[in-house]
């Protein structure tokens, strides 16, 4: 077993943050989501089964939420995919020397702070003189009240777009040489070789970018916390998990539901763990594992 | 690539009309940090020095001073990276380079957890801070970045030392070298590609970093940049010259890595970083 | 000079899953001597020299060196040198650094590592280069210094796996005599693998063939040349190789077809009749054979004859040479032919 001791030691302080950091958390919040947890009881809270989940059901503001949360998945989504797709055949038309720099621009969203970044979105909807969307056409208002949606699906679009934009980029590199020349031989023109070569070629890569992103955008809420908080209004644009971090974490109605939000939080764990050992599964990634040639 | 139709320069239109709001916002930022008004996109009046009173009046509006807020940015972002390059380097060495048991379900455990939405468990780590007497302090939050992305990390360095020569490691063991050794002294050098790659990454990421010191750090003395600016986002009077001007000094070294290091910074998303 | 040690293995045996890489591998290695293992390519070799060096654990079986069981042993506490197919030079660091790495890894005193280093690096004839990166010296540069650095701990056993098949066939030859003149001067006890059987005999004391993980034959050149233990070894060992023709023994000669040759004490049984090439003689006396082939080497030619159905191999010198086509004579030297049973194993003459 001594033997065994040197990779204890390289693994174990990943092991240590993992364990802390993704294994407890995945099972307390399972188990907090069967408890009354909240302000009033954080000394004392008790068990009480599933009477949060029950709680969940008859919210009347559920149908709403998931109303909100499919438009903000699936609108983000189809903005996400398309534009990546879009972006990723734009810069692969154009010489190198000009697609590189136009990749790098996309990639600005994605890197810049997400507080600076909302903060920009949230000067060019203000209202004029701020504002370029008002100045542009020429009716002044502030268009996050007026278009809380369109805001929250080109802010978070323009963020998950290089994601796309990277991935097909370097499926399309990837495509051989010789079937551009096939095509053109074959006197194509770039429609119909960018439908005939380029996008069933691009068929997989489109897969796996819907099939992340709609767990990722399931799941994050930090562009819409810092844009709209879910508003305007009651419930605006307010979708499951930022919901969930509200009960939970925001103290913004006073009591803070812990048990609720953890409620919610766990449909979301539970989808996450499913969807990511399913993606496991069709990643085929024993592929990856080499056997170690040294015994020592 | 082998697709250049005669036509790109109207290609290169559409590129450049739906970059165009990208252009506009970044624009917008610099315009509005430095003039007194900017009405849309055309400077109105002087240049504004006044937007950048943050930088040396001791506090703003009873904020702690920037340079509170900047010490502990870099510190959280300059932990966050040496942590997670460290941690992950030496565990993307075992998976990648060592016999154990359970090896092959390991790595499958971080390619899961790499595709796990680390957020849905921002509830529960909240409530582990506080069992641990981590909750508002810096140390609790940069253990926390550093471990939601260590599958990345892991993932992404394993890539990299898959690649190194056997017979070189051999080598090094003949030579008198022990793993830990040969960890130190061979493989981190030859994977320093990786090693910039990874902590690139890192530094970014924990720079801009919103949604954890926002949920698990609430005095003010331990504010990141990212807590500083969000702190004007609250006011009901928003002063866009100045959260321009702070906004501008944050993103600072985002803007600099894009305009030098722009190859570089293409080369490293494209390895697959999480979407 | 001091001596190195002897290399003892016993019943060495390694598996990768279902492979058997080496199996029951029993040989000695004398103190100070050369011993080649020489076989064709994935028949163990490299997987016998990493597990006398430590990186591969034996499955079963043990190794000694002197009175010392060392398998259990990390590699460093092995006292071994090893030089790589691949060189495996630390890209990062220059030659003087990598020779140095092993010195600097014992925590030898910094002066004496630079003597010793530079030492090493003279005898090998690169001291003018140390400064340089691996990527930036020849090949042949290379493997001298991955040899400086194996020798510059001054090990008790030393470990070449093909050292010299990367180089150029020119550097090669010289590269030999070296190798074998350092391994005398030091004592080191050496072990070379190669698939090169002119190699092995040109600079090993002993011999060690393998075939499929197993040990064929142990001994020095001459005997593998003269006497070979089974057709594996008569067959690899030899260029051009041995001529093996199947038959029947039949006690006063052999039978093979319409091939028969007279053979006083012969065995008797089915089995295979070899002789080298360089032994059967072109000539006015002898079976009539046809020339299929003549093949040019310079000094020397390769006939390649049909004999009563049988393709054999014949050396003569080049002037003697005949013209394609021709019908000449086949002589059999009594004296030079090797007898193997059905199974292959030697079976006379004694
Ligand atoms: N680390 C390993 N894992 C699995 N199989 C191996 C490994 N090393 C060697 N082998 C197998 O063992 C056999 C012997 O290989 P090797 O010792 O490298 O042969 P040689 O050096 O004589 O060419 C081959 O079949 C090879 O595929
Ligand atoms: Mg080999």
């Amino acid at each position: 077993m001594r033997r065994y001791l040197t990779p204890l030691l390289f693994l174990s302080p990943a092991s240590a943050l993992i364990l802390l950091f993704f294994f407890t958390p995945v099972v307390a919040t399972l188990l907090l989501s069967f408890t009354d947890l909240s302000t009033t009881t954080f000394r004392h809270p008790s068990w009480v089964g599933l009477a949060n989940y029950q709680d969940l059901l008859t919210d009347p503001f559920l149908k709403k939420i998931l109303a909100n949360t499919a438009k903000y998945v699936g609108l983000t989504l189809a903005f996400n995919v398309g534009m990546g797709l879009l972006l990723a055949l734009l810069t692969s038309l154009v010489p190198e020397n000009w697609g590189d720099p136009f990749r790098a621009l996309w990639l600005l969203p994605r890197i810049l702070p997400p507080v600076v970044y909302v903060f920009i979105w949230q000067g060019l909807l203000a209202e004029a003189p701020m504002g370029l969307v008002s100045d542009l056409l020429g009716v002044s208002k502030n268009w996050l009240v007026e278009a809380p949606w369109t805001a929250v699906i080109l802010a978070n679009g323009f963020v998950g777009a290089s994601f796309g934009m990277l991935i097909f980029t370097s499926a399309i590199r990837a495509i051989p040489r010789e079937l551009f020349y096939a095509a053109a031989v074959d006197g194509a023109t770039t429609g119909q070789t960018i439908r005939r070569v380029v996008i069933p070629m691009l068929a997989w890569p489109i897969l796996f970018v819907t099939a992340y992103q709609t767990l990722s955008l399931l799941t994050s809420f930090e562009y819409i916390l810092l844009l709209t908080d879910g508003g305007p209004g009651f419930y605006g644009t307010e979708v499951w998990s930022l919901h969930a971090y509200h009960l939970a974490l925001s103290n913004y109605f006073g009591n803070v539901e812990f048990g609720l939000g953890a409620a919610m939080a766990a449909v979301l764990v539970v989808i996450g763990v499913i969807v990511s050992l399913f993606y496991l599964k069709i990643f085929n990634f024993r592929a990856l594992v080499t056997e170690p040639k040294i015994e020592v | 690539m082998a697709l250049l139709p005669r036509n790109w320069p109207l290609w290169l239109l559409l590129l450049v009309l739906i970059t165009l709001p990208i252009g506009a916002g970044i624009l917008w930022l610099v315009l509005t940090a430095l003039y007194n008004q900017v009405h849309g996109l055309i400077p109105v009046g002087r240049l504004a020095p006044q937007h950048w009173r943050f930088l040396f009046e001791g506090s703003v509006g009873g904020r702690p001073s920037i340079w509170v807020a900047l010490k502990n940015s870099l510190f959280f972002a300059g932990t966050v990276a040496v942590l997670e390059v460290l941690i992950a380097s030496m565990a993307a060495y075992a998976i990648s380079r060592m016999k154990f048991p359970l090896r092959t379900p390991y790595l499958g455990m971080i390619l899961t957890l790499h595709a796990f939405p680390a957020v849905s468990l921002l509830i529960a780590i909240y409530y582990i801070l506080r069992v641990l007497g981590l909750f508002d302090t810096l140390v609790g939050v940069i253990l926390v970045k550093a471990s939601l992305d260590l599958p990345l990390g892991i993932w992404l360095m394993k890539g990299f030392f898959d690649q190194l020569s056997w017979d070189m490691e051999m080598a090094a063991l003949v030579d008198g070298a022990s793993r830990w050794t040969v960890f130190w002294r061979v493989a981190l050098p030859l994977v320093r590609p990786g090693i910039l790659a990874l902590g690139t990454f890192a530094l970014l990421s924990a720079w801009g970093e919103f949604i954890l010191p926002f949920t698990f750090i609430v005095s003010a003395k331990s504010w990141t940049l990212a807590l500083y600016m969000q702190s004007f986002m609250k006011e009901a009077f928003v002063d866009y010259g100045l959260m321009a001007a702070v906004g501008l000094f944050y993103a600072l070294p985002v803007f600099l890595l894009f305009l030098f290091g722009q190859r570089y910074l293409l080369n490293i998303y494209s390895g697959g970083v999480k979407g | 000079m001091t001596k190195g040690t002897g290399v003892r293995l016993e019943r060495l045996t390694k598996r990768f899953g279902r492979v058997v890489a080496v199996r029951e591998l029993s040989l000695e290695v004398a103190p100070g001597e050369l011993v080649a293992f020489l076989g064709p390519s994935g028949c163990g070799k490299t997987t016998t020299l990493l597990m006398i060096a430590g990186i591969y654990r034996p499955t079963a079986g043990h190794v000694y060196f002197g009175d010392r069981r060392v398998d259990p042993l990390h590699p460093r506490d092995r006292d071994v040198g090893m030089v790589f197919q691949s060189y495996a030079l630390y890209p990062h660091l220059n030659l003087f650094e990598n020779i140095a790495f092993p010195l600097r890894l014992k925590r030898v005193p910094a002066d004496q590592v630079r003597r010793r280093v530079r030492e090493t690096a003279e005898l090998l004839g690169i001291g003018g280069i140390l400064e340089r990166r691996p990527a930036q010296v020849s090949g042949g540069q290379q493997q001298r210094a991955a040899l400086a650095r194996a020798l510059v701990k001054e090990p008790q056993v030393l470990l070449l796996d093909e050292p010299l098949s990367n180089l150029d066939a020119q550097i090669r030859l010289s590269a030999r005599a070296e190798i074998r003149r350092l391994q005398r001067e030091l004592g080191v006890t050496a072990i070379l693998v190669t698939h090169d059987q002119a190699e092995a005999l040109a600079m090993a004391d002993r011999v060690a063939v393998f075939s499929m993980g197993e040990l064929q034959q142990y001994a020095p050149p001459d005997e593998l040349y003269h006497r070979p233990k089974n057709t594996f070894v008569a067959g690899f060992v030899g260029s051009p190789p041995m001529n093996l023709i199947e038959g029947e023994f039949t006690g006063d000669g052999f039978r093979a077809g319409g091939l028969r040759l007279a053979l006083p004490k012969a065995p008797t049984g089915r089995g295979w009749l070899g002789v080298r090439p360089e032994h059967l003689g072109l000539g006015p006396e002898g079976l009539p054979a046809r020339v299929l082939v003549v093949e040019p080497l310079g000094r020397e030619a390769i006939v390649i004859v049909e004999l009563s159905g049988h393709r054999l191999q014949v050396l003569v010198p080049e002037d003697e040479k005949p013209a394609p086509d021709a019908e000449v004579r086949i002589a059999f030297p009594t004296g030079a032919l090797h007898y193997f049973d059905a199974k292959g194993r030697r079976i006379g003459p004694e």
